[in-house]
């Protein structure tokens, strides 16, 4: 075995993209404070360090210094366990996902992803599922009836707008012709899917908003009738981590909306070699470009209510799906 | 290839030890002073009246019925997905046979009523 | 201003003879035993539908219960009946209950009951309503005394007693008054049932499918980020629909009513800014136009221009956060209210030129205003008038065509107006479901009938109506203030005579309401001649248009619950007292 091609390198890069992957979840909450202080005309956090930009770390200093409480009616290890789950799903979900061609670091020869796999988009989909046990759980051990609420819609909601992910990814790969997600951005060489496949990319858009929680279709967590939702009895160190999951599950979503759909690291078409660290540049201002958009949505609509939600999402979201997928496999077969 | 698994293992293994570096360390932190009101169910900072699990009327669960179906004749249709080059017009064939049949399922649990929040 | 007496009294009395007992000033006094055959009678012969203010009063040898009731006719908007009965009995003091006949009556009299102790036969659910129930008598009786201030009757033994237990536990266990407050004979707070909030608890499983499901009763509020403040409802659900709602209020009682009538006439102004702190400007309005009236003082002309400015502001200032708050409780993440509260700023920065205050103004006085404006507050101003007028039109283009808005709030909380006219429901609320009853115009004061305005009104009453009224009664004000601003006189004085400390208010009651940006804010007054009134008692139009709220909740979501509740426009302040 070759310890430095099979064991140190990936290792370096597992830690590298979680810590990166964890700094940008933190820095994504000051972002959005941010940008949200912009977008209603007010300055937003800007006391700790030069316009606040030490404040993600002083709030986490401070969820980790936050007395422990444990409500006395909790289903005790999960619920201590469900932030975890939540969070360590959205970090997994990154391993498929690649940021950057093959380059040469160091003598090595390393691909700028974590793992290179066949079954990439699977992966994706599954773990992503597995991020909604964290909050349902989360939810339903709280034992509080807004907990539970909010669990319950997590647990409709993601299932719902699962399914809407799967069909619209259907229609990528039946164009790209792999569910390995490095192939897929090779295949967006020329022009990103975003041209080929614009309905698919507001479906999938939309779908993944609802997958992960956020405004309009923030319905888990509402604040307004749920209180916190989910996370009503969460404080400290575990509501941090769920809070820095939501945020991380905004920058890993916006890797995949990149990665699928925006080209990944390639720029389209017109400059076509470019310097593969220039490659994760542009990777990266696309992944901020998107993140971007979840802003300016959150800041600018209200939100949904559930039972229109849910039936957006079976009644219109589910059949326009499926009609974008037959009509690529139909415009694939006869071109 | 194969590799690339291991790959993914070891990111997961990091993954999973940062949340825990994360409790464990608030864990040794933090204070811990629980005391009865403290540690009450929060209901608006009143007591909460009856059970919370009760059989609860999930309007929704006939959507996660519904949703086991799809989902997994979603499934079925990724390795259609993968070899539609290879297989062509027959395929295209295929997918509207089978995706006539979910689209089939779908008209009849919306007119069922399956899908209307009741 | 005032109905003819003479022609009601006859044909009552041919009606019920002898059901008029005696004419006091403008207040006939009615036959108690008869009360709901005359009031049934007054609602649907004589057109008095609307019954908008119940209260009580207390003189030493016996209580008043009385009764202002209006009509909704077109030909009989306009001034309206007062009537009273009265309770000779203090120790048993029994009334039959108008509830069955006006719903409004319903809060009202469960007030009556806390403040009073005057019991309402027949009346659905007679609760404490502001006070808990372990408080110990009656307290706007006046032979109950005020701990502290009224020493001879004090629920606390000492000022600090000592704790039975060295060491509490929690801070919570160290409340001082635990061994040392007046309870009511026989309650003990340990044992004391929240659930009398609750509905029956028994309530029955509904089955779906086959499958029977239990009911989730859900506190929602007093410390919930939607409720205004420490306002609690108890909702019942059933999944995620509502079954039933119970408004639950009184955490911020303060009892006004009785500081009020410690306070002097004057010093009561600064005490009406706290009722409902979002437009304080009209409740002072509300509260000085009230004693002019029992005063019959006129105020000099420039005066009632700046009042109507004034006033004018803070109602465009209310809409405007209402409609933010109401984005916010759809989640729109506070962005439109954020606008509001940018707007607003601008306001207050007028307000505290002209009072030195930016929230507790107290800037109207008994027959005037407290200070002059400059020429460059008044160019200012109409800067500023025009800056909102652009304003409310910026949010006409972010938020009436919203498609989310329009899916969440079209037929959401939808009542027709005979219906919120039984609920006493007043305000935006009221016209936005089609009825054009504005107090400005069917019972002007000050100087609203020399301006040109329209009562915009909308059709169905539900949460867009309500937004859609907001925006156009808040236009209807730009209006104004655009007029007063033009025809306000250059010079002329602010008081009429000296500026008075003290005032004394002649023998005398009355009930004197005005168009408060959130419905009709009422001031029940009585005078012994002294220098501070004998009783003095808010008609809070938030706590009355909350009576309604049950009614438009129930079989909506959850969550239209809470954004028909943000469309009422409640403050906390005022609901509470």
């Amino acid at each position: 075995m070759d310890w430095v091609a099979d064991f140190w390198i990936p290792l370096i890069k597992a830690v590298v993209v979680v810590l990166v992957l964890l700094l940008g979840g933190a820095y994504m909450t000051w972002g959005e404070r941010k940008i949200c202080a912009r977008f209603q005309v007010r300055y937003g956090p800007n006391r700790a360090g030069p316009f606040g930009i030490l404040q993600p770390l002083a709030d986490a200093v401070k969820a980790i210094f936050k007395e422990e409480i444990v409500p006395n009616h909790v289903d005790k290890i999960i619920y201590v366990m469900a932030p975890g789950i939540s969070f360590a799903a959205v970090l997994i979900t990154f391993a498929v996902i690649p940021f950057g061609p093959e380059v040469d670091l160091f003598g090595q020869r390393v691909g700028l992803w974590v793992g290179d796999i066949e079954v990439g988009l699977l992966f994706l989909l599954a773990i992503a599922a597995l991020g909604s046990y964290g909050i349902v759980l989360g939810g339903w051990s709280s034992n509080n009836k807004y907990s539970l609420l909010g669990a319950l819609r997590a647990a409709a909601q993601m299932i719902s707008y699962e399914l809407i992910l799967g069909i619209s990814l259907l229609a990528v790969v039946l164009l790209a012709g792999s569910l390995n997600l490095r192939e897929i951005v090779d295949f967006q060489g020329t022009w990103p899917l975003l041209v080929l496949q614009p309905l698919g990319f507001l479906i999938f858009l939309i779908a993944i908003l609802a997958e992960s929680n956020r405004s309009p279709f923030d319905l888990p967590e509402t604040e307004n009738e749920l209180v916190s939702g989910f996370m009503t009895e969460y404080g400290g160190i575990k509501f941090a981590l769920y809070f820095i999951a939501e945020y991380t599950a905004m920058v890993v979503n916006s890797a995949i909306v990149v990665t699928i759909f925006l080209g990944g690291w390639k720029w389209p078409a017109l400059i076509s070699d470019l310097h593969p660290l220039a490659g994760v540049g542009l990777f990266l201002a696309k992944v901020l470009f998107v993140l971007f958009l979840y802003v300016w949505i959150r800041a600018s609509i209200p939100r949904v209510r559930f039972d229109k939600f849910m039936r957006f999402s079976w009644k219109f979201m589910l059949p326009l799906a499926f009609v974008n997928l037959l009509a690529t496999a139909a415009v694939v077969a006869f071109l | 290839m194969l590799s690339d698994y291991n790959f993914i293992g070891i990111f997961v293994v990091v993954a999973l030890i940062f949340p825990f570096i994360a409790l464990g360390l608030a864990y040794l932190l933090r204070p811990k002073k629980p005391n009865p009101v403290k540690t009450e169910t929060y209901e608006c900072g009143l007591e909460t009246i009856g059970e919370t699990w009760v059989r609860f009327r999930a309007q929704y669960y006939i959507y996660a019925l519904v949703f086991v179906v799809f989902d997994i004749e979603a499934a079925f249709l990724f390795p259609w997905a993968v070899a539609y080059d290879q297989v062509g017009l027959w395929a295209l064939a295929e997918a509207f046979l089978f995706l006539g049949i979910l689209t089939v399922g779908l008209v009849y649990a919306w007119r069922k009523g399956a899908l209307r929040w009741q | 201003m005032a109905i003819d007496l003479g022609a009601v009294e006859a044909q009552l009395s041919t009606a019920f003879p002898g059901a008029v007992v005696e004419r006091e000033g403008d207040w006939l006094v009615l036959d108690r035993d008869r009360l709901p055959s005359i009031a049934t009678y007054l609602r649907d012969e004589m057109g008095f539908d609307f019954l908008t203010h119940v209260s009580a009063s207390d003189y030493a040898d016996h209580l008043d219960v009385v009764y202002n009731v209006y009509s909704t006719r077109p030909e009989l908007q306009g001034p309206g009946l007062s009537f009273k009965v009265r309770v000779p009995d203090r120790v048993d003091a029994r009334v039959p209950t108008v509830t069955t006949i006006w719903k409004s009556a319903n809060f009202q009299e469960r007030e009556v009951w806390d403040m009073f102790g005057i019991h309402f036969d027949g009346h659905p659910d007679l609760r404490r309503i502001l006070l808990w129930e372990g408080f110990e008598g009656h307290p706007l009786r006046k032979d109950w005394h005020e701990p502290y201030y009224e020493e001879d009757n004090k629920p606390f033994g000492s000022r600090w007693p000592y704790p039975e237990n060295p060491r509490p536990r929690s801070a919570e266990q160290r409340v001082h008054w635990r061994a040392n407050v007046q309870y009511p004979q026989g309650f003990d707070p340990e044992d004391w049932d929240l659930g009398a909030d609750y509905p029956p608890l028994f309530a029955p499983k509904v089955e779906i499918n086959g499958i029977d499901t239990e009911p989730v009763y859900l506190n929602v509020g007093p410390h919930h980020p939607s409720t205004h403040g420490v306002f609690r409802m108890v909702v019942g659900l059933q999944g995620e629909t509502v079954t039933n709602l119970t408004p639950v209020v009184g955490h911020l009682h303060r009892n006004h009513e009785k500081i009020g009538e410690r306070n002097l006439w004057n010093g009561n102004i600064p005490y009406t800014d706290r009722l409902d702190y979002i437009s304080p400007m009209y409740n002072e309005f509300a509260y000085v136009v009230a004693v002019e009236r029992m005063l019959g003082k006129e105020v000099p002309e420039r005066a009632e221009y700046l009042r109507v400015i004034m006033g004018e502001l803070a109602r465009v200032v209310n809409h405007l956060l209402t409609i933010g708050f109401q984005f916010n409780e759809l989640g729109a993440m506070m962005t439109p209210m954020i606008y509001a509260f940018t707007e607003r700023e601008h306001v207050l920065d007028l307000f505290e030129e002209a009072s030195g205050a930016r929230m507790m103004h107290n800037y109207y006085r008994i027959g005037g205003v407290y200070g002059d404006v400059s020429d460059e507050w008044l160019a200012r101003c109409r800067k500023v008038v025009s800056r909102l007028d652009r304003k409310i039109d910026e949010f006409e283009t972010l938020l009436t065509d919203n498609e989310i808005f329009i899916s969440r709030s079209r037929g959401v909380g939808a009542m027709s107006w005979q219906e919120m006219v039984n609920y006493g429901v007043t305000g935006p609320v009221l016209r936005s479901a089609g009825l054009s009853y504005d107090i400005r115009r069917v019972e002007p004061y000050s100087i609203y009938e020399s301006f040109d305005f329209e009562v915009p009104t909308y059709e169905t009453g539900d949460v867009y109506d309500r937004y859609r009224q907001r925006i156009a009664e808040a236009r209807q004000s730009i209006k104004i203030l655009k007029q007063a601003l033009n025809r306000i006189p250059a010079t002329g004085a602010i008081m009429d005579g000296k500026n008075a400390w003290n005032v004394k208010v002649p023998d005398g009651e009355l009930y004197s309401r005005v168009e408060h940006p959130k419905g009709e804010l009422g001031f029940y007054l009585v005078s012994d001649g002294g220098t501070n009134p004998y009783r003095y008692h808010v008609r809070s139009e938030c706590l009355i248009n909350l009576a309604a709220l049950e009614a438009m909740s129930v079989g909506h979501l959850l969550a239209d619950a809470i954004v028909i509740l943000g469309s009422i426009d409640i403050t906390l302040g005022e609901v509470d007292r």
